[in-house]
C-alpha cells in the first residue's frame, strides 16, 4: 500500500520540481522583456530591441511547455491525491485556484497579443505596456500558487478541530471561502517566492548571457549581451537582497506556526533557548552528532527565545530529518550566490569590468546552476518538512492519496517523457534565441515575424 | 423556487466554450494530417495563436469543475487514474510539439511540419480520451459506479460508443471546410455533416432511446444549418467567422446540456446532490461573475487586436474591404 503512496508522492515531486524550474525561466525572462521594452522607448538603443526579440522566441516555448506542465500539475493534485483537493474544493482555498485562472488568462491573452500582433502597435511605450500584464500575470501566477502552499502549512477557513475529530468521515463544517486568501505563513512566503523565484529564472538567464558575451567575437552580439549581463546583473542584486530578507523572516514564521519543521530543519533534538546553529549532523538520542556546532548562534541569532525540540513531539509525526541537510546545503548555497552576486556587481560598479574576465563568466554559469539548486533545495525542504502531512495537522499524504495502481504505467511514461521534454526545452530556447543572425534581430522586437506560420 | 442549478449551469457553460475551441483545434489536426501542404496556410495562422486560449479554458473549466462537484474527485479519480494520466502526457506533447514547431530553425533535422503534425496527433488523442470520458459521463458505458471503476474495453463493446466516436468524426470533417474556408472541400461539408449528425443520433439512441427527444432538435439543425449556409456566396463569409462560429459552437454545445443534468451516468448520479452547497456555492458565484467580466474583456480585447491587425494586413496588401469576413476571419 505504501509503495503507491510513494509513487503518488515521487511522481508529483517530480513533476512539480521540473515545473518551477521552467516557470522560473518565464518569470525571469518576462522580468527581462518588459524591462528592455521600458529601456528601449526610453534611450532608443538598438541593441534593447535585439534583446527583445531573442527572448521573446524562448518566452514563448517556455510558455509553452510551463502550460503544459501547470495542466499536469493541477489536474495530478486530484488524480494523485483527491481528499486532498476534496479538502480544498470545500473550502476557500478552490478560490485561489480559481483566481489563478483570471491571472492566467491575463498572462496568456497579452502575451498573444503582444508575440503575434505585435507589430501593429507603433508606439514603444504602448508595446512596453503590453509586456507589463503579462509580467503581473506570470508573477501572479507563481504568487498565487504559493497561497496555496502557505494554506497547507497553515490551514484555515474551516472548523479544523472538527474535521480532525471526524476521522474517516471527514467532516467540513464552518467553511469561510476568503479565509485561506491570508493565512498565518501566506505573507512571509509569498515575500520569500517573490524575492526567490525570479531571482532564479534571471541568474540562469544571467550566466547564459556571461557566457555568450565571451564566446562572441561579433561586435555587436557582444553589446547586445553586455547590455543583457548588466540587466541580470542589477536585477540579480536586487532580487539577491530580497530573497536574504525573505529567507529570515520565513524562518521566523516557522519557528511560530510550524515549530515541528522549525526544530527538524534546524535539527534540535531538545528545546531551549540557548540551543547550538549546528551544520550538518544526525540526531542520536538527544544529541547531535557530527556536522559543525557553534554553540550559542541559534538563540542569538533569534534573540533568545525558546527555540522547540524535536522531543517536544511524537517521533511518528517527525518529518525525514534530510531536511535539515537540505536547509543548510540551501543555506551554505545561498551564502555563496549572495556574496557572487555582491561581489560581481561591486566590481561592475567599481568600473573593473567583470563581463570581460573568461573566468568570471564560468563562474556566474556555476552560480546559475547553483541557484536553481538553491530553489530546488528550498522547495523540498518546505515540502519533505511538512511531512506526514499533506495539510499541516489536519490531513496526512497516507489518507489523501490515490490508491489505484492504474496509476503506475503511464505515471513511468510520464517522468520518462518530462526526462526527454524538460533538458531538450532548455537546450531548444538556448537555440531559439540565437536563432537569426545579429544583423536580423537588431531591426528590432516586432510581432509574429519569427514564428513559422 | 427556482430549479435552475446555476453552479451546474455556470461551469457547463464554461465547458461548452473550452469545447468549442477544442473542436476548432480537432479540425485543424485532421486538416494537418491529411492535407497539410495545401491548408496550412489558412490552418496555422488560426491556430498558433489560439491553441494557448484554448488551453486556458481548459484549465478554467477544470478549476470550475473542482468548485462545483468537490464530492466528485474522489470518485472520478478512482475510476479514471489512469485515463487522466494518459490525458496529461498527450497534453505536454501536445504544447511541446507546437511550441517546438512555432519557432524551429528552418532545414534542421527536424522539420516544423513533423512537429506540426505530431501536435495534430496528439491533439487528436486528446479528443478521443475527452470524447470517450464525456460519453461514459452521459451513457454511463464502460462505468461502474458500485465499484467506481472503468473499463475502455466494455465502453467500447456497449452499443452506441463506436458510433459515438465516428458521428464525431465525420462531423468534424465536415465543418472544418467551412471554418477553415476551404472553397475546394465546400461540396463535401452538407453530406459529412448530415451523415455526423445522423450517426451521432443513432449512437444516442442505442446508448438509451431516452436520450432521443425534442432536446435534440435545436443542436442538430444548428449544425446542419452550417454547412448549408456555408453553400451561399453571401452567408458563407458569415458561418466561416471564426468568432460566428466559435459562438455557435458553444452554443450547441451548451445545449447538449439535457444529457448530463439533471442526472449524470444515465440515471446514475443526480447531479444536484454533487454540487457544492454552503458558503462556496456564493464564494462560486462572486469569483465566476468577477471572473467573466475579467475574461470577458481581455477575450474582447483579443478580438479587437486581431480585427485591427486584419484591417492593417488588408490595407497593407490592397485586398478588398476589411469589413469582408471571408478574407479577414478574427
Amino acid at each position: 500500500m505504501s509503495e503507491i503512496v510513494n509513487f503518488d508522492r515521487f511522481l508529483f515531486a517530480f513533476t512539480i520540481g521540473s515545473h518551477i524550474l521552467i516557470v522560473s525561466l518565464s518569470i525571469g525572462m518576462s522580468i527581462m522583456i518588459c524591462l528592455s521594452e521600458f529601456l528601449l522607448a526610453r534611450t532608443h538603443d538598438k541593441y534593447y530591441g535585439a534583446l527583445i526579440r531573442r527572448l521573446v522566441r524562448p518566452f514563448v516555448v517556455s510558455f509553452g511547455i510551463g502550460t503544459g506542465s501547470g495542466i499536469v500539475m493541477a489536474v495530478e493534485l486530484v488524480n494523485l491525491f483527491p481528499r486532498f483537493m476534496t479538502l480544498v474544493s470545500s473550502t476557500g482555498v478552490i478560490a485561489i485556484f480559481y483566481v489563478e485562472i483570471f491571472a492566467f488568462f491575463l498572462e496568456t491573452i497579452f502575451l498573444v497579443i503582444y508575440v503575434y500582433y505585435g507589430n501593429t502597435f507603433k508606439g514603444r511605450y504602448t508595446r512596453w505596456a503590453l509586456t507589463l500584464p503579462i509580467m503581473i500575470g506570470t508573477l501572479l501566477s507563481a504568487v498565487l500558487i504559493v497561497m496555496v502552499n502557505a494554506w497547507m502549512n497553515t490551514p484555515n477557513g474551516f472548523n479544523i478541530a472538527t474535521y480532525v475529530a471526524s476521522g474517516s468521515s471527514y467532516t467540513i463544517t464552518g467553511v469561510n471561502p476568503w479565509a485561506p486568501f491570508l493565512t498565518a505563513s501566506t505573507g512571509y512566503e509569498v515575500f520569500h517566492v517573490v524575492a526567490s523565484v525570479p531571482l532564479t529564472g534571471i541568474m540562469l538567464l544571467g550566466g547564459f548571457f556571461a557566457y555568450r558575451y565571451v564566446r562572441s567575437e561579433n561586435a555587436d552580439e557582444r553589446a547586445l549581451f553586455r547590455n543583457a549581463l548588466r540587466l541580470a546583473v542589477a536585477l540579480g542584486l536586487i532580487f539577491v537582497v530580497l530573497a536574504i530578507v525573505a529567507g529570515a523572516l520565513e524562518i521566523d514564521d516557522l519557528w511560530r506556526y510550524q515549530p515541528l519543521k522549525y526544530a527538524a530543519i534546524e535539527l534540535n533534538p531538545v528545546p531551549g533557548n540557548n540551543l547550538p546553529w549546528t551544520l550538518f549532523g544526525a540526531v542520536s538520542g538527544t544529541a547531535v552528532v557530527g556536522g559543525l556546532e557553534i554553540p550559542g548562534l541559534q538563540g542569538f541569532l533569534e534573540g533568545g527565545k525558546m527555540m522547540p525540540g524535536l522531543s517536544q513531539y511524537p517521533q511518528s509525526q517527525w518529518p525525514p530529518l534530510i531536511i535539515h541537510d537540505t536547509f543548510d546545503a540551501m543555506f551554505l548555497g545561498g551564502v555563496l550566490l549572495g556574496l557572487f552576486v555582491i561581489g560581481y556587481a561591486g566590481l561592475w560598479l567599481l568600473k573593473k569590468k567583470p563581463f570581460d574576465h573568461p573566468i568570471l563568466a564560468y563562474v556566474f554559469v556555476a552560480f546559475s546552476a547553483l541557484t536553481a539548486t538553491i530553489m530546488e533545495l528550498g522547495w523540498a525542504t518546505d515540502e519533505i518538512g511538512r511531512q506526514p502531512w499533506i495539510v499541516y495537522n489536519v490531513l496526512t499524504v497516507t489518507n489523501a492519496a490515490n490508491y489505484n495502481t492504474d496509476i503506475y504505467g503511464p505515471g513511468i511514461v510520464i517522468i520518462l517523457a518530462y526526462l526527454v521534454i524538460v533538458p531538450f526545452t532548455f537546450w531548444f530556447m538556448a537555440r531559439v534565441f540565437r536563432g537569426k543572425p545579429i544583423e536580423v534581430d537588431l531591426a528590432g522586437p516586432v510581432g509574429g515575424e519569427d514564428v513559422n506560420y | 423556487m427556482s430549479t435552475i442549478n446555476w453552479v451546474f449551469e455556470l461551469n457547463f457553460a464554461v465547458f461548452s466554450v473550452f469545447l468549442a475551441l477544442f473542436i476548432s483545434e480537432l479540425m485543424a489536426a485532421v486538416l494537418l494530417l491529411v492535407a497539410y501542404d495545401a491548408t496550412k496556410a489558412k490552418v496555422l495562422p488560426y491556430i498558433v495563436p489560439i491553441w494557448e486560449v484554448t488551453g486556458t479554458f481548459a484549465a478554467f473549466w477544470f478549476v470550475t469543475a473542482d468548485f462545483a462537484y468537490p464530492s466528485m474527485l474522489i470518485p472520478v479519480a478512482t475510476l479514471l487514474a489512469g485515463e487522466i494520466l494518459v490525458f496529461l502526457l498527450l497534453i505536454v506533447v501536445r504544447n511541446a510539439s507546437i511550441s517546438f514547431a512555432e519557432l524551429i530553425l528552418k532545414g534542421g533535422r527536424i522539420s516544423e511540419k513533423l512537429l506540426y503534425q505530431l501536435y495534430g496527433v496528439t491533439t487528436i488523442g486528446i479528443g478521443v480520451v475527452v470524447l470517450v470520458v464525456l460519453s461514459a459521463i452521459v451513457s454511463g458505458a464502460g462505468v461502474t459506479l458500485a465499484t467506481l471503476s472503468f473499463s475502455v474495453g466494455a465502453w467500447a463493446t456497449t452499443f452506441g460508443s463506436i458510433p459515438y466516436l465516428l458521428g464525431v468524426v465525420l462531423i468534424a470533417v465536415g465543418l472544418a471546410p467551412v471554418f477553415y474556408n476551404i472553397e475546394a472541400l465546400r461540396r463535401i461539408t452538407i453530406p459529412f455533416t448530415v451523415a455526423g449528425v445522423a450517426v451521432e443520433t443513432l449512437a444516442l439512441y442505442l446508448y438509451s432511446p431516452s436520450f432521443i427527444g425534442t432536446g435534440l432538435l435545436f443542436p442538430a439543425v444548428l449544425t446542419i444549418l452550417v454547412p448549408v449556409l456555408y453553400q451561399f456566396r453571401h452567408t458563407a463569409p458569415l458561418v466561416s467567422s471564426k468568432l460566428v462560429f466559435a459562438v455557435v459552437g458553444t452554443v450547441i454545445v451548451f445545449s447538449l446540456s439535457y444529457l448530463v443534468y439533471p442526472t449524470a451516468f444515465h440515471g446514475g448520479l443526480p447531479v444536484d446532490a454533487v454540487t457544492t452547497h454552503g458558503p462556496m456555492v456564493g464564494a462560486f458565484y462572486v469569483l465566476t461573475a468577477v471572473g467573466a467580466v475579467v475574461v470577458g474583456l481581455l477575450n474582447v480585447l483579443f478580438i479587437l487586436v486581431v480585427w485591427r491587425a486584419g484591417r492593417a494586413r488588408a490595407a497593407a496588401s490592397g485586398e478588398a474591404s476589411p469589413a469582408a469576413p471571408a478574407v479577414h476571419n478574427p
